[in-house]
């Protein structure tokens, strides 16, 4: 036995450095499509995957990175205001009976737990359904990057949406603008407590997460950068009754800090332009999004590459994501199922592979077995990723999923192609194969799987039929996703 | 999951057979465990108290007057504080935790930390998993005990983490160890179909495919293992009976599943247990004394679950946290990260009392206590005194011992 010890391991093999960014000059097919669609989105169904198939990589990289028109979407549903009734309970239920006001705040957290399960399941099925995926899939990498957690600290259902709403907003925008607009925005004001740092007693929580976790990455500043950095975001709170950001003058520290080298009175917004001005910064994107996007654990070489990408866009993502997602080494076998799927790529990607139309009942409790929670990260530095995602317990949650999907409502219904699969074992398994994992399984697997749709090994059971085929095709789909290269994206 | 929308049955169409490999487990069950080199079976259960346990606050030094002037709104009134001496004593929400100590069951270890304390939660955290100042392992101080240790390779359960996540603790070069958050939902759907069990088998195991990954042999032993366990570790541990009142707190249920365990022959040398979140920079006081209490009360619920079943000899409970926190208070009724804090061994083992010098509260480090205690010196003494394994090659140095273990 032997296992991986690191989150992130970098593939093995050779790489050519110095065209590793060059357009990919080779033609796309389903394998390479349904690559793209995987890290570009959440998957693709089988005429998704057609489609991209049939462009060139540069065209294919340009169709994602502009947004197709996503008004068609349903819109999101209403969020639960807390307001009113958190105000009668200073007003006409203070000093009231404790049951009253007891029964009032559990009416809250019940209707703001509500709220946020309504916004997870707007969520995923708009990851399904948008037309526009990367837009999905940023506004996903944004969330568990400058990750905020929902109720706790009072970050209300309003304010997670609103922060969900700037991510998606600024997917392919201006990480520096970004950066500004997520110090000023209230999930984060609240989640890192900025909102009560004051000039007397600063606290340093989101002047370290700042740099070490949304910026500059570990051993890019000193202890003494946090300290001076917390004094300069004091005040930086927000209006509770409006809900936005107030500019506290009162508790700001107007004396002069020195950060990284510098000295000046600064605020909040010098803080960030020093932070976009070290070098240490676009290398700190360039591994986040070859580690996100690409594969894990890149060659310091190909960081520099894409770091001076970023520099040259002046932090701007479209260009730099067009770039990468066209490249030479994103269509490399290095890069090829490198990753390992998130629970929501996973879930959201089997919906897609089933060609299903809306999320089905039952996904996001086993999202949670999975250990992935919309808008509740494990901790400030988001979700931890790569082989962590495979534990003994998280594996049989995703296989139990499966298992349950294919026999959801809505595949019973004949809502996927896999019902129209022909009775005979061999030409069915291949199909279901190549349909969801575009052939990339031992050879072996194929005569297991006919196996399994036949009946070998078992005497009774019969040859697959029109009388079995409802279950033994699901059980042949779960068996096909059960395979370890299902996990990897 | 609403069962009620999801038509269960994926594979009733076939007849459900019972499952013949739990040979391997009965077998396992009636071997005797095997010896550690002082003889018994001894199992270390690790608690991590997440995100920066606030040491000040929790054994509380009641007698410097520093430590109040520091403190002007959260420091633990002397009257509160259940005393241990003049100098100090735990945080009032820790009765159950004093009770244990009174009984000579507990030693708190003053003062743990480590040369050049680093502020992050995580790097921190990593430093203590790995036990690795200076450097970056791959493999945690318990993945090396657990590679070193010649334990059963035919048992799955030498290390069990009650997670979701495998910490970095565990994670060693030749021993999976499985995380297992709890007994509910640790079972494949598909396995109630012995047809469907031994296809998905077959096509776990086979991991002969057409590209590479790095993480697909990784992948392929992790399926093959949680089918393989989450068979057999339920069947283990299902005679288990306890009438230990256990808070109905993830801690409670987390504990009462490690007495079971221990309680029960999985040969299991090394549990993980998690607890927090203590990273307090704001409104200490209440989640603070919320987690000491959960915590000092389900670890009184297993210890007493442990002693019932005469297994509180077998087992040394160790507490850790990444760091502890800023001496003075922040504005916002909260603490900054830390250095140094006290940490607590626990069990039928142990000697009791206070070991280790309480770091001062003025020669401090930009306001952070200075440990006085390594954090691999309380390793090797895990190691040494209790696991029976010697610690040099496992934590890169010889740390002195520490006399807390009989």
């Amino acid at each position: 036995m032997a296992t991986i010890a690191t989150a992130q391991v970098r593939p093995a093999g050779h790489i050519e450095v110095s065209n590793a960014l060059a357009p990919y000059r080779g033609s796309l097919d389903r394998r390479s499509a349904a690559h793209l669609l995987r890290r570009a989105g959440f998957g693709g169904t089988s005429q998704e995957i057609a489609r991209y198939a049939s462009m060139s990589p540069g065209f294919a990289a340009e169709t994602l990175t502009h947004f197709a028109d996503t008004s068609a979407l349903p819109p999101p549903p209403d969020v639960y205001d807390p307001r009113p009734a958190l105000f009668a309970l200073r007003g006409e239920l203070r000093g009231g009976d404790s049951t009253a006001k007891r029964k009032a705040r559990q009416s809250i957290r019940r209707e703001m737990v509500r709220s946020i399960l309504s916004l997870q399941n707007w969520w995923l099925g708009r990851m399904l359904a948008t037309p526009a995926p990367l837009q999905e899939k940023m506004t996903f990498f944004l969330h568990g990057h400058f990750t905020t957690a929902a109720i706790q600290k009072g970050v209300w259902p309003a304010y997670v949406w609103q922060q969900n709403q700037l991510y998606r907003s600024s997917a392919l925008g201006n990480l520096r603008d970004l950066t500004l607009a997520v110090s000023k925005d209230p999930a984060m004001l609240l989640y890192l407590d900025n909102a009560l740092n004051n000039k007397t007693h600063p606290n340093e929580n989101y002047a370290r997460e700042l740099m070490e976790l949304f910026t500059l990455g570990h051993g890019n500043y000193t202890e003494e950068d946090v300290r001076q950095s917390a004094r300069a975001f004091t005040g930086w709170s927000l209006n509770r009754k409006a809900g936005t950001f107030f500019d506290n003058r009162r508790i700001h520290d107007d004396g002069v800090k020195t950060f990284l080298g510098r000295t000046g009175n600064f605020d909040g917004t010098d803080i960030v332009n020093i932070i976009y001005q070290q070098a240490a910064c676009p290398k700190f994107w360039a591994e986040k999004l070859l580690s996100e996007f690409v594969y894990g654990n890149p060659e310091p070489e190909l960081i520099e590459q894409v770091a001076a990408l970023i520099h040259r866009h002046d932090y701007t993502l479209a260009p730099v994501m067009s770039t990468l997602l066209q490249s030479n080494v994103f269509y490399s076998e290095r890069a090829y199922r490198a990753l390992v799927k998130s629970p929501v790529e996973y879930v959201v990607g089997t919906h897609k592979a089933f060609g299903l139309a809306a999320i089905v009942p039952g996904s996001l409790p086993a999202l949670r077995a999975m250990g992935q929670v919309l808008f509740y990260p494990p901790n400030v530095a988001g979700w931890p990723g790569g082989a962590a995602w495979i534990t003994s317990q998280t594996v049989i949650s995703r296989q139990n999923f499966v298992a349950q999907l294919v026999n959801s409502k809505a595949m019973r219904q004949g809502a996927s192609w896999i019902d129209g699969l022909p009775m005979d074992a061999d030409t069915s398994s291949r199909a279901l194969v190549a349909q969801i994992l575009q052939s990339d399984v031992p050879a072996q697997a194929y005569s297991q799987l006919t196996g399994y749709l036949d009946g070998a090994g078992t005497s009774a059971l019969g040859r697959l039929s029109p009388e079995n085929a409802a279950e033994r095709v699901r059980g042949a789909a779960y068996l096909t996703m059960a395979m370890p290269a299902y996990q990897l994206s | 999951m609403n069962r009620g929308r999801f038509l269960i049955g994926a594979f009733s169409g076939i007849a459900v057979v019972a499952s013949t490999d739990h040979l391997f487990a009965r077998a396992l069950a009636d071997a005797p465990l095997p010896g550690l080199p002082g003889g018994e079976d001894r199992v270390l259960v690790l608690l991590n108290l997440q995100g920066g346990n606030d040491g000040l606050n929790c054994i509380v030094p009641h007698g410097n007057a520093e430590y109040y002037r520091q403190r002007p709104t959260l420091a633990v009134p002397q009257s509160d504080v259940l005393a241990i001496d003049r100098q100090i004593g735990f945080n009032p929400t820790m009765r159950s935790m004093k009770a244990l100590y009174d009984q000579g069951r507990v030693a708190v270890v003053q003062g743990v930390g480590y040369p050049n304390p680093d502020h992050s939660h995580f790097r921190s955290t990593e430093i203590w998993q790995t036990a690795a100042p200076a450097t970056y392992e791959h493999t945690g101080w318990l993945g090396r005990y657990l590679d070193d240790a010649n334990l059963p390779s035919n048992n799955l359960f030498n290390g069990i983490a009650l997670a979701q996540v495998l910490p970095e603790a565990l994670i060693s070069n030749k021993v999976d160890v499985p995380a297992v958050a709890q007994l509910g939902g640790y079972g494949l759907i598909s396995d109630r179909n012995r047809y469907a069990r031994a296809t998905y088998g077959e096509l776990v195991r086979d991991n002969r495919f057409p590209f590479t990954s790095p993480y697909l042999a990784h992948i392929a032993e992790v399926e093959d293992d949680a089918q393989r366990g989450s068979e057999e570790l339920p069947q283990l541990v299902a005679g288990y009976k306890t009438d230990a009142a256990y808070p109905a707190t993830p801690l409670g249920r987390s504990l009462a599943l490690a007495a079971q365990i221990v309680g029960s022959r999985t040969g299991t040398r090394v549990l993980y247990v998690q607890h927090g979140s203590y990273d307090t920079h704001v409104s200490q006081k209440g989640t603070q004394d919320r987690l000491l209490g959960e915590l000092s009360d389900a670890t009184k619920a297993f210890y007493d679950d442990l002693a019932a079943h005469g297994n509180d000899k077998r087992v040394l409970m160790m507490t850790f946290s990444e760091f502890g926190r800023r001496n003075a208070e922040n504005g916002s009724n909260g603490t900054d990260h830390g250095e140094a804090s006290p940490l607590v061994l626990l069990g039928g083992g142990v000697k009791g009392g206070v070991y280790g010098s309480y770091p001062d509260l003025t020669e401090n480090d930009m306001g952070n206590l200075r440990f006085t205690t390594d954090f691999r010196s309380v390793y090797a003494t895990v190691l040494e005194r209790w696991l029976g394994r010697p610690s040099q090659k496992i934590l890169a140095g010889a740390f002195p011992t520490i006399p807390v273990l009989g």
